[in-house]
């Protein structure tokens, strides 16, 4: 413990905790979108935790060899979107389980990625810069907290985007009519497989974006235990945002603070139980998938061609 | 009928891995590497040899055990991945329970089936709560294993290097060492160890029970048909929790094998990815329980050759994890051929309205 | 047969631009396989008119309306819209050219509200979408229109009626002026019903639409239909004006010369109206109440008593509470209040209470209640004897070879087709399934039969077979309750009747001191 007086550690907590909910939040809501998008046109991808980490590595190789993070990003958006479209095109088939081909994408995009990241291990890339939200104040703390990455904000914009896209246009209604009665789909003369097809790719772009954003700002570099479930939490948050985008944001942001939580403890000295607050996460996790998984308004907001609900 | 069906499912998953390794091997070629010596050195580290068999056999043991820890969960039509998680929490139940009672001086013959039954019973725990959580709460249990199995890990890390932590373990934290006088050796002077044995007998033990007995019957019932189990006022949250909790335990054991018989105390390689490859061997056996036997030889025997190709072919050790990926893959998509394998099906090649 | 003229049913109306289009089909065949659905035939509905389509189930209709909508392709004929042949691939291609149908199964969104329902429904439907505007164009239509459903409502939250209604105005909102109603009024009340088909026909007679209407009802069809055309294992068998033909000549066409169903003979015995009140009833439902999944009320304290050697039928229009309450004696939802009670005991339906007190059931949609539809004909077959012996021998084992004889026996006494006991149930016909479940429940000493819509989609001499057997345990002595869509159904096996609505169970009466009148007036709730 430090001798510094009690208030002062619990604003110096309070602001990592901040700057850890937004850092720690980020990957998670891209992912969590990614997830939203695809699990509107009623599928899962469970496959979205290989996105991520084959994103992160494949984002810090190629900024290390291009010298520019955000080319990085680009490709890592496109392998995820490689990934997703051969994720969507395997669930197309009859009798396939989407559930079984997400694992099976997990273990073959981590694979990848530790079979081709073992070179970038140690040398350091290009990061991408922060923007200093925090420079108003003098504390170190304050501006440590809010030194915000720019994907952050892009995540916020493309979660109203996407809100407004699934309720004010043509494209958001058929994915939701395709997520909600691939019968109606049909009868309307929608591609169902189609639109899965491409909102299983486009939410596999946003995870691998997700993944550059670990290996590209934080922690900001590639490592074989880069992610640690992130992907798969990134499910359950849907489920507890109810698939809607804006809630996502609020989810990721409760996600990041509950991973933040070790860390932030840290900084003041408590180190006691850093790996339990490592668990803190996947218990508040397993909490929300306890409490939403019988809710009322939970099942009546579920797309009802998921394969997870039925 | 019933030899058309078990034809294709042996025929099926052949096919699939002999897919995988032609796409393997283009990927290989791609990288300028020769499949050739890949095989050769395959068949070397986990064939041609005693000394390759037993390393193949030793490391299949464990993958019989989580083979079955998912294949018993799906035939009642659950996806469960929390084997990896009931290793490590059974693992370090065995090695604390041992703890004090190798303090106390016992002799094996107690301390073992102890160690054994604390490992099975709190995997079984751990996995059943799955179960319990799908029936009475309906939460799905995929998510919800899985981050029990992370919850584990991370528990355990907590345990290793808090309260449990031999203060002897300076760079690795682990719990107290078993002692040489305290760990299980291998069967009949070979290196492999009983935990394969343990595997053998298990899986023969499930297969009855899933094949042959009104458990079984009932369980499959409902994995095929929650709806239909219900109405015949079977009690379907019971047996989903049963075989979740049958699932922990084979884990456990798993677990259990790992401190006794590899480690001798709890650290972190006992989260060595078991779980995650017994979903694969669980899939590939089409979720037999005799057939996850000779299915998790063969990923052994792979496992077993891995350090060899890392060195002859400067290769990295997630090889054996793409393979894997590959493998799986291609097995899900040959699940779309059941019922449609031409020379199987003469008659049904017509469309079906 | 009777083939008048259909040009004295109705006024003739000539040419309508943005009215009625006459719709026909010439010579029109369909085969699957070798089965031949439709065989040369000839529809005409002519421009506003009211056009009901009978026959049995098997007989075609369906087969009929999806070709004309370009779900199938017909192998041979045409389809002519004001008289002109028209090409129709696809019922998006039927939809362009204002042909549009209502199917027996909702093709709402449930996630979707009644608005987004009906803007995502246009084929022109913009690409961003100005709410305030189109909410602003639909209340417009609403007003317009002869029933309204509100704008800002979730499809999940309407009423099966609703929702029916709802389908209708999707057509009439996409400006479709051939309207094909596969029986319509099945999931509605008998007044919603004829409110719905009395503006329907308002709007035929004033020209601005055509009706086509699959329906089984005759009472419909008089009191609504202009015209009709009957078809009977896809030919047609007689169409003309529906108020000069009687109700016996349409059923003839219907079901054919040869024989009108016999009814299952009815024995009378010992199960008297006094000796019953006496005895202990061997079913009870006491306050019986079941919730939904969000929690909504859908069976309602439910009471009712079950005797040996009595049908008791429970009618009313579907999805009011009926199929929860089976699912509710089946163990398949969970009780929300109220108790069950077998020979006066508490009963819950667990194995050991359904043995106990002998309880057997036929649930509806065998293929989604009864059977696993992977698991073999023989292994379906011993659902009810796995656990017990002879197919259970020593240790508890379970004999394949004894339970494959058991099925055998029983696939010969019920004459289930089946080309293995090996066979997985799934490769089964209909009819053939439902013989299997029936082999299974009915083979042992039944005291309790509890039946939910036992003919559903099957054909006529499997719904002759099947009431028979139900017949027969009654009989025999057991006590079955039967819950049933079908009214006929209901009237001919029951000795005692009441009305389902809205979760609550109606009074139970004697079938002989109630009738079809005052049967549909309580289904609607009455």
């Amino acid at each position: 413990m430090t001798d510094a007086d009690p208030i002062a550690s619990l604003m110096i907590v309070f602001y990592a905790l901040i700057g850890g909910a937004i850092r720690v939040s980020t990957p998670f809501l891209f992912v969590a979108l990614g997830e939203c998008l695809t699990e509107k046109s009623g599928r899962i991808n469970l496959g979205l935790e290989g996105n991520l980490i084959l994103g992160a590595m494949i984002g810090y190789a190629v900024s290390y060899n291009s010298g520019s993070a955000w080319a990085g990003v680009l490709a890592a958006g496109g392998v995820g979107v490689v990934l997703g479209v051969a994720h969507g095109w395997i669930c197309k088939l009859p009798k396939v389980n989407d559930i079984a081909v997400g694992l099976a994408f997990m273990g073959l995009g981590t694979g990848l990625a530790f079979f081709f990241g073992k070179p970038y291990i140690q040398p350091s890339a290009p990061r991408l810069t922060s923007v200093p939200l925090g420079a108003w104040s003098d504390s170190p703390q304050v501006q440590q907290a809010l030194q915000v990455n720019p994907l952050f904000f892009i995540g916020i914009i493309l979660a109203v985007f996407l809100w407004w896209m699934l309720r004010s246009t043509r494209w958001g209604l058929v994915i939701r009519v395709t997520g909600d009665s691939a019968a109606s789909a049909k009868a309307m003369g929608v591609n169902v497989d189609g639109v899965r097809l491409l909102a299983t790719a486009a939410g596999g772009c946003l995870a691998g974006i997700g993944g550059a954003f670990l290996s590209l700002s934080y922690p900001g570099s590639w490592n074989e235990g880069l992610s640690s479930g992130q992907g798969l939490m990134a499910v359950a948050l849907v489920i507890f945002a109810r698939w809607n985008p804006l809630r996502c944001v609020l989810a990721a942001l409760l996600f990041g603070a509950a991973g933040a939580l070790g860390p932030s403890l840290q900084s003041i000295g408590v180190s006691f139980g850093y790996h339990f607050f490592n668990a803190a996460p996947y218990i508040v996790t397993l909490g929300i998938m306890i409490a939403s998984a019988r809710s009322r308004s939970a099942a009546v907001e579920a797309p009802r061609e998921l394969s997870i609900i039925k | 009928m019933l030899n058309t069906r078990v034809l294709e499912s042996v025929l099926i998953p052949l096919g699939a891995l002999l897919a995988s390794a032609l796409i393997f091997a283009v990927f290989l070629l791609a990288l300028g590497k020769s499949p050739v010596t890949f095989l050769s050195l395959v068949w070397t580290g986990g064939f041609s040899s005693w000394f390759s068999i037993q390393s193949a056999l030793q490391r299949a043991a464990p993958l019989i055990l989580t083979g079955l820890a998912f294949a018993i969960p799906a035939r009642i039509g659950l996806t469960l991945l929390g084997a990896e998680g009931a290793v490590v929490i059974g693992g370090f139940a065995a090695a604390a329970v041992a703890i004090p009672l190798v303090g106390a001086g016992l002799p094996t013959a107690i301390v073992w089936p102890v160690m054994a039954l604390a490992a099975m019973a709190v995997g079984a725990v751990w996995v059943g709560l799955a179960g319990w959580l799908k029936h009475h709460r309906g939460v799905n249990e995929t998510i919800s294993s899985l981050l029990l199995t992370y919850i584990a890990i991370a528990i355990v890390s907590f345990l290793i290097e808090g309260p449990f932590r031999d203060p002897g373990s300076a760079n690795k934290p682990s719990t107290m060492p078993l002692g040489s006088d305290y760990r299980i050796g291998g069967m009949f002077d070979s290196s492999v160890h009983w935990g394969l044995a343990a595997g053998l007998l298990l899986a023969a033990a499930l297969w009855v029970l899933m094949a042959r007995t009104p458990f079984g019957f009932a369980a499959r019932m409902t994995g095929g048909n929650l709806r239909a189990a219900q109405g015949q006022g079977l009690p379907v949250g019971r047996l989903l929790v049963a075989c979740c909790a049958i699932a922990g335990a084979c884990a456990g054991v798993a677990g259990f094998f790992e401190i006794a018989a590899i480690h001798g105390q709890a650290n972190a390689s006992l989260a060595a990815g078991y779980g995650f490859t017994g979903i694969l061997v669980a899939f590939l056996a089409r979720h037999n329980p005799l057939a996850v036997v000779p299915v998790a030889i063969l990923f052994g025997a792979l496992d077993a050759s891995g350090g060899l190709v890392q060195r002859r072919m400067e290769m990295p050790d997630a090889t054996m994890l793409v393979l894997q990926g590959i493998i799986f893959i291609v097995l899900l998509v040959s699940d779309t051929m059941y019922g449609r394998l031409p020379f199987l099906n003469p008659n049904r090649s017509g469309a079906r309205t | 047969m009777t083939q008048a003229k259909l040009s004295d049913c109705m006024p003739q109306i000539g040419p309508h631009p943005g009215g009625a289009m006459s719709l026909e089909t010439r010579a029109m065949t369909k085969t699957f396989g070798a089965l031949r659905a439709l065989d040369d035939v000839s529809l005409n509905v002519r421009a506003g008119s009211f056009h009901a389509l009978l026959g049995e189930n098997g007989a075609g209709k369906s087969t009929l309306v999806k070709c004309i909508m370009g779900f199938h392709a017909a192998d041979s004929g045409a389809t002519l819209l004001d008289g002109a042949p028209v090409a129709i691939a696809s019922p998006r291609q039927a939809q362009m050219r204002g042909i549009g149908m209502v199917y027996q199964h909702f093709t709402l969104v449930p996630c979707l509200t009644t608005a987004e329902n009906l803007v995502i429904a246009r084929p022109d439907a913009p690409g961003i979408i100005y709410w305030r505007a189109e909410l602003q164009r639909l209340e417009a239509f609403m007003d317009r229109m002869p029933f309204r459903v509100r704008l800002d409502r979730h499809v999940a939250d309407l009423s099966a009626g609703e929702r029916q209604k709802l389908e209708i105005l999707k057509l009439l909102y996409l400006d479709q002026r051939v309207l094909i109603l596969d029986e319509p009024t099945s999931v509605m009340t008998p007044s919603e019903a004829d409110e719905v088909l009395t503006l329907l026909g308002g709007m035929a007679q004033r020209g601005e639409i055509t009706v086509l209407m699959i329906s089984h009802k005759f009472r419909e069809v008089k009191a609504f239909c202009d015209s009709f055309t009957v078809l009977r294992h896809g030919r047609v068998t007689g169409s003309g004006c529906a108020q000069d033909t009687s109700i016996d000549a349409m059923s003839r066409m219907m079901i054919g010369e040869t024989q009108l169903r016999a009814r299952a003979p009815r024995l009378t015995g010992e199960a008297s109206g006094t000796t019953r009140a006496a005895a202990q009833p061997r079913l009870t439902l006491d306050a019986v109440s079941a919730d939904d999944a969000t929690g909504r009320r859908v069976v309602d304290a439910v009471s009712l008593d079950l005797h040996a050697g009595e049908v008791v039928g429970i009618a009313g229009v579907s999805g009011n509470g009926q199929s929860a309450l089976v699912e509710v004696l089946a163990g398949q939802r969970a009780l929300s209040g109220g108790r069950v009670l077998a020979h006066g005991q508490p009963f819950a339906p667990r194995r050991a209470d359904l043995d106990r007190y002998k309880v057997f059931g036929l649930p509806e949609e065998p293929l989604r209640n009864a059977v696993v539809p992977r698991m073999s004909v023989a292994e379906n077959m011993a659902f009810r004897s796995f656990d017990k012996p002879p197919v259970a021998g020593r240790f508890g084992l379970i004999s394949p070879a004894r339970m494959r004889a058991v099925a055998a026996g029983l696939i010969r006494r019920y004459n289930v087709q089946t080309p293995s006991a090996d066979a997985p149930i799934e490769t089964l016909s209909g009819g053939n399934l439902q013989r299997a479940v029936l082999a299974r429940e009915l083979s042992g000493d039944v005291e309790v039969l509890i039946v939910a819509n036992p003919c559903f989609g099957l054909d006529f001499a499997s719904v002759a077979e099947i009431r028979a057997q139900i017949m027969e345990q009654r009989n025999r002595g057991a006590a079955v309750l039967l819950v049933s869509e079908d009214l006929d159904e209901v009237l001919e096996l029951s000795d005692r009747v009441a009305v389902m609505s809205a979760g609550k169970l109606g009074p139970v009466v004697a079938v002989e001191a109630t009738d079809r009148d005052r049967i549909g007036r309580e289904m609607g709730g009455h």
